[in-house]
């Protein structure tokens, strides 16, 4: 049993604390509207300065307004919502990043695990990994025939590297205490594979697929753009063609919108998987 | 049972080869207790690991049985320096792992059992649903004994086993270690690197005292005669007690004298 005094000062306590933590999340927020209000000065001082040929952040966000409104209509092959535009160059993301990370993340396994494969393959992947994705859309266009499928394949291509180079990463420092362990019980390749180098390596794997998933939401804006049809990127093609700036810029506030959200999702995995030693 | 014959063994480093021990010779019965006691650094644990067959000599060889240490084996039960638990596997899974590995023809319920037991034997069942980063250096030290223990194993290697210990867990971990010993008939061989004169002398049949390395060797074996079961409290008032512990100390303590002289000479000059 606490006294009425205990009970008073832990409350004091408690209050001071969640206090503090409100003042913190205030003043953090406090900094991040500071932020935006600078941009958006800056960007209302370019409009004036050109003549409104960057348009104002007010007819911006009527148009933003206008697009989120009803994102999902649908008038047609050339005339669709935002909403119908955004779902499609995710799933086609998600699919070539899925893809992607089918091959790099058994690729990687083996090359961490074994000096034989990575001496193998390792100056193949120096070659072709600095090499800009959307280079490969004309082998793709010719492989498959189809633009929209040749999309998925740059995406596909892009998805490899971060999680190729971080599953090895991961599978080679597996710390020589862990491996000790398996040699010494006897732990069978199966049990080493499940017990020790999975687990061990598991962190890393998220975090090259965290890395990738960036990469391919970055690529697929340029991919679209070049393959047409319908997706983000396109429309952002689309709108400029159209002479809409508004629309262009509005939809790079929700590509960076989404790219955060995709980041931050596997951050949390990220997070949930990491465990300290 | 143990035959060490002339082993040298040696590292490469980013220098060159590293010869950690060499010249040893140690001959260890079935059911002995043999310390080895040396400063950090003298190369105990790697005495212990080509034992364990986790390593090789670059000369000579070490013999179990008459067979030649070709690698680990379910023979030997190792307690290694650092525990080396796997941190995503909770206690109870750290040491059910390593006896599944290790027993493959046992059934999964009698594996379960030999878990159960030997966490109880070192307190830690009711804190068999914890990760290792949840318990302290001692809790993970006792899984990892619980861990070498449980796949009853001929020889068991424990190197520092006791280190992290605070005396009272220390002491009665000494007991279990010695209970468990009696139950074979003193049948199991157990091999340990300590830094603990009084732990060694009680435990230990002999001692082997390490010179320091590098290529380190052995500098002399002590003989315990005291008569067993011994009594922590009994033992140290024997005169032969005090004679080992006199001994291991001037062996492993006269570095310090020698620079407490040079300490008075100093004063009176
Ligand atoms: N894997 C290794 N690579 C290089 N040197 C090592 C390695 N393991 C041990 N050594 C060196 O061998 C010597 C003996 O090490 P060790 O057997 O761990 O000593 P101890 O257990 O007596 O403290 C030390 O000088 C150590 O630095
Ligand atoms: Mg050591």
């Amino acid at each position: 049993m606490s006294s009425t005094r205990d009970l008073l000062s832990g409350n004091n306590e408690m209050g001071s604390v969640v206090l503090s933590k409100l003042l913190n999340v205030l003043t953090g927020l406090l900094f991040n509207i500071l932020g935006f209000g600078v941009l958006i000065g800056i960007w209302y001082g370019v409009s004036i300065l050109t003549d409104n040929a960057l348009p104002t952040p007010a007819a911006t966000l009527a148009v933003l307004w206008e697009m989120t409104k009803d994102p999902f209509y649908d008038y047609g092959p050339n005339d669709k919502g935002i909403g119908l535009q955004l779902a499609n160059s995710i799933v086609r993301v998600f699919f070539g990043f899925i893809l992607g990370a089918a091959i790099a993340v058994p690729a990687g396994l083996l090359i961490g695990a074994s000096s034989f494969c990575k001496k193998m393959f390792y100056p193949i992947i120096q070659i072709l990994k600095p090499v800009s994705p959307l280079a490969w859309f004309p082998i793709g266009l010719v492989v498959f025939e189809s633009s929209s499928i040749a999309t998925i394949f740059i995406i596909f291509i892009t998805s490899l590297w971060p999680t190729l180079i971080n599953t090895a990463f991961g599978v080679a420092s597996i710390p020589q205490d862990h491996k000790n362990v398996a040699k010494a019980f006897g732990f069978s390749n199966w049990k080493y594979l499940t017990k020790v180098l999975l687990p061990y390596s598991f962190p890393h794997i998220i975090t090259g697929l965290r890395l990738s998933i960036g990469v391919a939401w970055l690529v697929i804006v340029a991919g679209e753009m070049l393959s047409g049809g319908l997706g983000i990127g396109f429309f952002v093609w689309d709108s400029w063609n159209a002479l809409s700036l508004e629309k262009v810029i509005s939809a790079i506030l929700i590509i960076g919108i989404v790219g955060l959200l995709l980041d931050k999702g596997f951050s949390w995995i990220e997070k949930k998987v990491t465990y300290e030693s | 049972m143990i035959s060490i014959q002339n082993i040298e063994i040696s590292f490469n480093t980013p220098r060159g080869k590293f010869t950690a021990v060499k010249d040893i010779n140690l001959e260890i019965a079935k059911g002995e207790i043999v310390s080895i006691i040396g400063h950090s650094g003298c190369g105990k644990s790697t005495i212990l690991n080509a034992i364990g067959g986790m390593l090789f000599p670059a000369q000579g060889k070490v013999m179990l049985n008459n067979h030649e240490v070709k690698g680990p084996g379910p023979d030997r039960g190792i307690v290694f320096q650092n525990y080396s638990l796997l941190p995503w596997l909770t206690v109870e899974e750290n040491v059910y792992q390593a006896v599944d590995a290790a027993l493959p023809g046992k059934a999964t319920s009698e594996k379960h059992e030999l878990v159960t037991k030997y966490l109880r034997m070192v307190n830690l069942w009711e804190h068999r649903e914890k990760y290792p980063k949840q318990i302290s250096g001692g809790m993970k030290q006792r899984t990892a004994i619980a861990r070498a223990f449980a796949i009853n194993p001929d020889v068991l290697l424990l190197d520092e086993p006791f280190g992290a210990l605070d005396a009272l867990t220390k002491g009665s971990l000494h007991i279990e270690l010695l209970k468990m010993w009696n139950l074979t008939q003193q049948s199991k061989t157990i091999v340990m690197v300590t830094h603990d004169i009084e732990e060694a002398i009680f435990l230990s049949d002999r001692i082997v005292v390490m010179n320091n390395g590098p290529a380190a060797t052995i500098r002399e074996i002590e003989e315990v005669h005291l008569p067993r079961p011994r009594n922590k409290k009994e033992i140290v008032n024997l005169e032969e007690y005090k004679v080992i512990r006199e001994r291991l100390l001037n062996l492993l303590m006269d570095k310090v004298e020698i620079d407490e002289k040079d300490f008075f000479k100093e004063k009176a000059a």
